[in-house]
Order: C-alpha cells, then structure tokens, then sequence
C-alpha cells in the first residue's frame, strides 16, 4: 500500500507553503497527524512522548520543507522524520528510565507486577510490544501495523530490505512466545 | 494476512491499527511553534528547485560497477589563466575541472574552496550524452586538496593529479597548487 495523499495533493500544498503560506501547513499536519500518531504512542508506548515526537516531526519537516525532494512522497519523508523521533526520544526515555530504576530486581518485580494487572486486550498487547527490541517493534510496526512496503521501510529507517525483513520475522516469533507466556500466567 | 498459527500475532496487528487519539490541541500547538520560527523567505520553490537539481543522488553501486567506474576515470585539470573571472587584484585564476565519468548520474567537485559541500559545485556534462563532466572554478593562489564525488556515494581522487597525503576524512583526494601571477 505505502503512504499516500488524499484531498489537495501533498505537492499543491507544499509548494503552497515553500512559496509563504504558513497556514496552508496546517492541511499536512492535520492530514498525517493520526496515522503519524498511532505510530509515535506504539513505537514509545507513552502518550507524552509520543506526542512531543509528533510535534517535533512536523516542526523539523517544516523547517526543512525544501529539502523534501519529492513532495508527491510528502508522507513517506515525514514518516522517515518522525522515525529518527522516536529513536531519539526512546533512547532519551530509556536513559530516564535506567536513572530512576537502578536495581535490578526492583525492575524485575515491577514488570512481574505489570504482567499480573494487565489481563486484558491492549495492556498486554502494549505489554508484550514493549518487550520487543526498539528495532524489531520500528520493523514490526512499520510493515504490520502502517501496512509499508519493504521498499518504502528502508527509505524511511536506513536499513537494509533483507535486515528489515529479518527484524519483522524475528519480531513476530518473540510477540508469539510473549503472548504465549502471558496467556499461561 | 497471517498463517493460522499466527493468529495471535494477527489479533495484536489488528489491535494496533485501531486509531489512537492526541491531544486535540496538537495541531495549534504546532501551527503556535512555526509561527514563531522566521519567515520563510521568499523564492522558497526556486529555491527547492535548485536543491533537487543539486543534491547529490544516492545510488548504491555494487563493487564491480564502482570498478568499472574508476577503470575509465581520467581526469585533468586545465589551468586557464587566460581567462579572469575577478579583477587582478584578486589573484584568482580560473581552473576548469575535467573527468570522465560515463555511467555516473551526478558529478559533484569538492574541496577545501567549497567546504567539500556536495551541492556547491555540481559538475555538469560537456554534451547531452557525454562521459564528460566539467566544472569551472575562480581559485586564488594556494593549495587545495580535492576530489570528485560520483552519484554522491564514490569519492575519487584526480589520477591525473598528486595525491593528497593529509587527508583527515579517509576518503582519496588530490591536490592541485595555484601559484601566485
């Protein structure tokens, strides 16, 4: 399927916007805005972050609109934006997150205790996502849930298309075996 | 989409693509930060065009094809101090840049007169279909180390000039010398 544009095309605005009109932005920030944010809560599992992600990604993509060299592939180059986001934004919460657990068993019991109260539907999915690696959740996500074609995956993350692919299948063996565990708690 | 046994993974994808709701007030919030950013000056579209006709093309090229690439390099630099592109006062020279690059999509030369930015001095084909790509450049008296940059991923050094033995970057590249008039 890939990332594609509805309504006004993404190059009319962008050329709309490159020749001063601010405002004309908004249509691209609203037009991306869920799809982009969906990815940015799975990716950091936190809404916060998510979201000063998101807002990030669209300020840097406007300030570098005239770096965009194909504006009819406006989404995927903003998708490719918010992707280095997240890594940023997640390894920056997973310093956070070492700083204020340091012991290694009180982490440990944490997430035993996490498991226990999330019973239900999409706490443990959540769960079980943020078990994964940050590399094999970005390849999961991008391929299953933001339905991207290998190709396009590669453009937005830097990654090799057999490296991708080898992620998502590992991802989708360990998202098995952690949903199975769960289930037998 | 997903084999029988993989069901489970298949109610988590179908779990993930529900939508996820944002603070409704991320859109303005956004809108607020750009306002306050400096007005985009004007000529942006020229300006995007030029920067797509410039920047250096990412293509990936297989061993071989890098080898083929440097078996027909040949590159000469011309001095041409018949032709002043500033006043004499300037010193500076006019130095055409040759090298034959047939399979190359973008030429660009870089070095220490253009910060080795890529974008700065985009060689450009002698003819339509020519394997020839020149550039030409005012340089004032001194020494420059350089290179070519072929479809922004090959960095080659000038066979036809002295290598250069002090490059801190890695990458092999030459040295041309403008002596002083």
């Amino acid at each position: 399927m890939g990332i594609h544009s509805v309504g006004t095309s993404d190059v009319d605005v962008v050329r709309r916007v490159l020749g001063g009109d601010t405002a004309a932005y908004a249509t691209l920030v609203a037009r991306y805005r869920d799809r982009l944010a969906r990815y940015a809560v799975h990716m950091l599992g936190n809404r916060e972050d998510a979201e000063e992600a998101l807002q990030d990604a669209f300020v840097r993509a406007y300030r570098s609109l005239e770096r965009c060299d194909d504006p009819a592939r406006f989404g995927a180059w903003l998708y490719g934006i918010l992707v280095n986001r997240c890594r940023t934004t997640g390894a920056r919460a997973a310093r956070r997150g070492r700083v204020f657990v340091r012991d290694e068993a009180a982490l440990n019991g944490v997430a035993h205790a996490s498991v226990a109260e999330q019973t239900e539907g999409e706490d443990v999915v959540r769960w079980a996502l943020a078990r994964l690696t940050p590399e094999y959740r970005e390849a999961f996500l991008l391929k299953h849930v933001e339905d991207l074609e290998y190709e396009e995956m590669a453009r937005v993350t830097g990654a090799g298309v057999s490296a991708l692919k080898m992620r998502v299948k590992r991802a989708r063996e360990q998202l098995q075996m952690i949903l199975r565990e769960a289930e037998r708690v | 989409m997903f084999e029988p046994d993989e069901e489970l993974v298949g109610r988590v994808v179908r779990q993930l693509r529900r939508p996820v709701t944002v603070d409704a007030n991320l859109d303005a919030r956004v809108m607020e930060q750009i306002a306050r950013l400096p007005a985009r000056p004007a000529g942006g579209t020229t300006r995007a065009t030029w920067h797509w006709l410039t920047r250096p093309r990412t293509v990936r090229l297989s061993p071989l094809s890098a080898l083929a690439i440097a078996a027909v390099f040949v590159a000469v630099v011309l001095s041409r101090p018949d032709r002043l592109s500033h006043p004499a006062s300037t010193g500076a020279r006019e130095f055409s840049f040759v090298v034959v690059a047939p399979r190359a999509a973008t030429v660009s030369l870089v070095g220490d007169f253009n910060d080795w930015d890529a974008a700065r001095t985009p060689m450009q084909r002698a003819g339509k279909q020519a394997s020839v790509w020149t550039a030409v450049l005012p340089l004032t008296p001194g020494r420059y180390r350089y290179a070519f940059l072929v479809d922004g991923v090959s960095w080659l050094a000038d066979p036809a000039a002295p290598a250069a033995r002090d490059d801190e970057f890695g990458t092999p590249s030459s040295v041309v010398t403008v002596g002083g008039s």
